[in-house]
């Protein structure tokens, strides 16, 4: 695998989704190539950073119980 | 015997109490789509009435926060379609060329740590708006695989797409998104280097000919691939032979 193929897998790389045999593949190649072991650190940061920062919104109290009271509602109705 | 009545009310609660526990994590795609908790509000208590009277159609045993997500994904894009609003439209390679000039020349600041050093003053509000400025198909499945945590597999079955164009949306996605906020992180000096943000190009343009500036055309007009050019493209990415660890063959029980 040349650096072009690394790079556009290195995503699925680091969500631990490929095999273990291209796992391994990457892995030795990212241990020897400076430059896409760079990418591969720098991805990993931003998405860690994104997620951290997109913090799950909870839906309001108020609108579950107007919700569950729709859902009875709709259950007397149907 | 119960009669059909009791059943129904016994259903509602069975509904009730499997649904509910899914709500916030429901509602949190769902304002992340919207971008207002009016309309995310609207658009889960649509798919839990939805969810509700189509209950009976849920296969035991499959994945019921997945099917859920999906009832929302096509309530999401039935209104969206009922709005007429046009979804954007992206020309990737240039994405791609941008993301790639801001890593070249900011790489010695970027293999710092970005949360600590890069990356400490940048908004949130910076973040939220990054993520806004992907097309909904991509922002879904960045939402679905980062936030929600769905395996790519889940995601096809949401999505009623082959488990490819998952991969080939979140990689997509993930890169448009990261540009993005490179470009913020360059404009507000938390970066050095001196990329400019891509250009982005409407299809039109490329099919039509340059609109003239006076039409009102807009400058950030980004196209994303027709059915067609998705295959295309796909394929390309199916050449590198992802083998998605948790794959399989069998077919996707959700209807």
């Amino acid at each position: 695998m040349g650096c072009e193929d690394v790079r556009r897998v290195i995503y699925f790389f680091l969500d631990g989704s490929l095999n273990d045999a291209k796992l391994r593949e990457i892995s030795r190649h990212l241990d020897d190539c400076p430059d896409c072991g760079m990418r591969a650190r720098i991805q990993k940061r931003l998405r860690q950073f994104i997620r951290r920062r997109l913090t799950p919104v909870a839906a309001p109290e108020r609108f579950k119980v107007r919700l569950s009271r729709s859902l009875r509602a709709l259950s007397y109705e149907l | 015997m119960k009669s059909a009545v009791a059943n129904d009310h016994e259903q509602g609660w069975d509904f009730e109490k499997a649904a509910m526990p899914y709500v916030d994590s429901l509602y949190n795609t769902a304002y992340r789509m919207t971008r207002n908790s009016e309309d995310a509000e609207d658009l889960v208590q649509e798919t839990y009435l939805k969810a509700y009277k189509y209950y009976d159609k849920f296969e035991e045993g499959t994945n019921f926060k997945a099917w859920l997500f999906k009832i929302m994904k096509n309530t999401f894009i039935n209104n969206y379609r009922k709005k007429k609003l046009t979804p954007h439209k992206i020309d990737f390679s240039e994405i791609e060329e941008s993301y790639e000039r801001v890593i070249q020349k900011n790489a010695p600041d970027l293999i710092k740590d970005p949360e600590s050093e890069i990356f400490q003053d940048m908004m949130d509000a910076d973040v939220k708006r990054a993520l806004d400025s992907l097309p909904h198909d991509y922002k879904m499945v960045v939402l679905l695989a980062d936030i929600e945590g769905f395996s790519y597999k889940e995601i096809a079955e949401i999505l009623d797409c082959p488990v490819g164009t998952v991969m080939s949306r979140l990689y997509r996605g993930r890169k448009m998104l990261e540009r993005t906020l490179l470009d913020y992180a360059r404009k507000y000096g938390y970066i050095r280097g001196g990329a400019e943000p891509a250009k982005m190009r409407s299809r039109k343009d490329d099919l039509k000919g340059r609109k003239k500036k006076d039409e009102g055309a807009e400058e950030v007009e980004v196209r994303e691939p027709d059915e067609n050019e998705e295959e295309i493209l796909f394929k390309e990415e199916e050449d590198f032979e992802f083998e998605v660890a948790d794959e399989e063959d069998e077919e996707f029980a959700i209807e």
